[in-house]
């Protein structure tokens, strides 16, 4: 009869231990099924000969070729050349800009809300059209800046030509960031300790002096937390540079996802592109496992 | 103290400065609006005062097929709202105040939020090829669905934790069932940060391009799509280009001006505590 009770009991406790699983289970089918599926599926392709066009060449075993051709290729290596750059200049030049304005922003003014609202528009309008309206103002014959330009008497500039078309990548890149770093920025300046900042006025340390010594420092684990978020970001874009130029002129602005979208789509060769993208997975892991690692770190504390 | 401008001459110039600031930050985007409103043989002048006309938008909205992306557009991603919001908020509420170690499942939603997009888009157009899905509203409501659901779980998470626990369990010790919890008493006492979620899923799925790109032809093409068909269909005609990028935006750019307050927190979530 106690055995009876003890398991009556167990049965309840399964039940009790089971039930928070049920409220995760949709959501793990879906991220498995989405997700590691078509993983799987990928690493199995990469290591064979499959070409869309030539009907049964799903079956022609290729092993680690596909993998040996595209470490082997120097195209391969631009285009993670081309992603890397990408990814620090613009990310460089968002995180100044948005400590800049965030320093702006720490002191009370008029209009900082309407600001703020502005600002929030670049981080959530639909990328394909920021590249549209950078491709307007880009415009060589009779675009904006070459028209600011010849009107102060310079000559015009070919922004998406094989000289600029990198730098043009980057500023269209850095305008939508930069709002992020400055809102991040921000909540950091709101938190420094304004005792430390009254000690250190106290102390005799000048405005340069207090930023150098009390405020940087405690910047510097948001400037770092939002750069690994958003250069994870960028080194994933492709609308917007597939819309600006197409990843040309030549190769120029051909990042990793572009460069495998353009070899899926134009080869059909579904062996090669999915060895790129696996490698492609791998580069993108690595640098953000820092981010992942604080992220979990704060997540599993008791909120 | 000789020479010091006083507090509140400073904090005008400052303001000041900050008004110019936003208004040449905002440029590209209102030349773009302005475009729209030019009529097709003064497009690219530099003159900000000229006679508006509707050309581009009657030509833009005239198009069916622009109006039928718009439609794919508002149908995508309704919908993709819907179901991120019924399959994560269950999710991030047991992770939030169930007894369970939740950790791996952390993790897992961690890692997949850093795998590229582009990394699966092979695998899935060859799956959804071989299903027959290939340019049909249910493959993008599945991906974009499942794409957000780490961000809402982790966001929906974050609400769900400021709820005390003590509600929770005087509800159970009432004879509450953990789902009549879940419903009955967490749902409404997050109501707002399930509103936020979704704006963000919304916007997310409306702003999508490259699996719509590669997965769909014309029949479940979205907004953003027309970018690229402008582009070949209408060559340099800019004020249609300049009308429909305007279309495009609005609806996201009105979700980010009205629910600024919520917004911050979900833009800024992972970088700063709160």
């Amino acid at each position: 009869m106690s055995a009876g009770i003890r398991k009556v009991g167990s049965y309840r406790r399964a039940r009790a231990t089971l039930e928070p699983y049920w409220f995760m289970a949709p959501a793990a089918i879906m991220l498995a099924t989405v997700y590691l599926g078509p993983m799987i599926y990928a690493v199995m392709t990469s290591t064979t000969h499959w070409v869309l066009t030539e009907p049964g060449s799903e079956n022609i075993r290729a092993g680690l070729e596909n993998y040996k051709d595209v470490l082997g290729a120097p195209s391969f290596w631009q285009a993670v050349k081309i992603t890397l750059l990408y990814t620090l200049t613009s990310v460089t030049l968002s995180l100044t800009l948005g400590t800049l304005l965030a320093l702006l922003l720490d002191n009370e003014l008029h209009f900082a809300s309407f600001f703020r609202s502005i600002m929030l528009i670049p981080m959530v309008i639909t990328p394909a059209v920021i590249a549209i309206f950078w491709k307007l103002l880009y415009e060589q014959e009779q675009g904006v800046l070459n028209s600011l330009l010849v009107a102060m008497g310079f000559a015009k500039v070919a922004w998406l030509g094989l000289d600029h078309a990198f730098f043009a990548m980057v500023i269209m890149d850095s305008w939508q960031n930069t709002p992020f770093f400055m809102l991040v920025i921000l909540a950091g300046l709101q938190s420094v300790d304004s005792n430390l900042m009254d000690a250190a006025r106290v102390d005799g340390a000048n405005v340069f002096q207090r930023f150098r010594y009390v405020v940087l420092p405690h910047l510097v684990p948001y400037m770092l937390i939002a750069a690994a978020f958003r250069g994870i970001a960028t080194m994933n874009d492709f609308d917007k540079i597939w819309l600006l130029t197409q990843g040309g002129p030549g190769e120029a602005t051909t990042t990793i996802t572009v460069y495998t979208y353009k070899i899926a789509f134009s080869s059909f060769d579904m062996g090669r592109t999915t060895a790129i993208a696996l490698i492609f997975v791998v580069i993108v892991l690595v640098t953000s496992a820092p981010l992942l690692r604080h992220l979990f770190r704060t997540a599993r504390r008791p909120a | 103290m000789t020479f010091t401008l006083s507090h509140s001459t400073k904090r005008l110039l400052l303001s000041l400065l900050c008004l110019c600031l936003g208004i040449i930050y905002l440029f590209p985007y209102a030349w773009m609006v302005l475009t729209g409103f030019r009529s097709a043989v003064d497009t690219l002048s530099l003159r900000f005062i000229f006679e508006p006309t509707l050309e581009g938008f009657r030509s833009v909205l005239g198009d069916s097929i622009f109006r039928a992306y718009m439609l794919n557009s508002i149908i995508v991603s309704t919908l993709t709202t819907v179901v991120v919001l019924t399959v994560a908020a269950p999710a991030a509420f047991a992770l939030g105040h169930l007894p369970i170690r939740g950790t791996g499942f952390l993790l897992f939603v961690l890692v997949v939020r850093m795998v590229p997009g582009i990394a699966i888009l092979i695998p899935i157009y060859l799956v959804a090829s071989r299903l027959g899905v290939l340019d049909t509203h249910g493959v993008l409501i599945v991906l974009y669905a499942t794409f957000n659901l780490p961000f809402a779980i982790w966001l929906l998470r974050g609400f769900f934790c400021d709820v005390p626990g003590e509600i929770r369990e005087a509800a159970i010790i009432d004879g509450c069932s953990e789902l009549q919890v879940f419903l009955k008493i967490m749902l409404p006492l997050t109501s707002s940060g399930i509103v936020a979620t979704g704006v963000f899923v919304f916007i997310a799925a409306w702003n999508e391009f490259l699996f719509a790109l590669a997965l769909t032809n014309s029949f479940a093409s979205t907004a953003p799509l027309a970018m690229v068909a402008f582009r070949s269909e209408y060559g340099v005609q800019w004020p249609s280009i300049g009308a429909a990028a305007f279309i495009i935006s609005t609806p996201v750019v009105l979700f980010a001006v009205v629910m600024q307050r919520f917004l911050v927190r979900g833009l800024t979530m992972g970088s700063v505590k709160g």
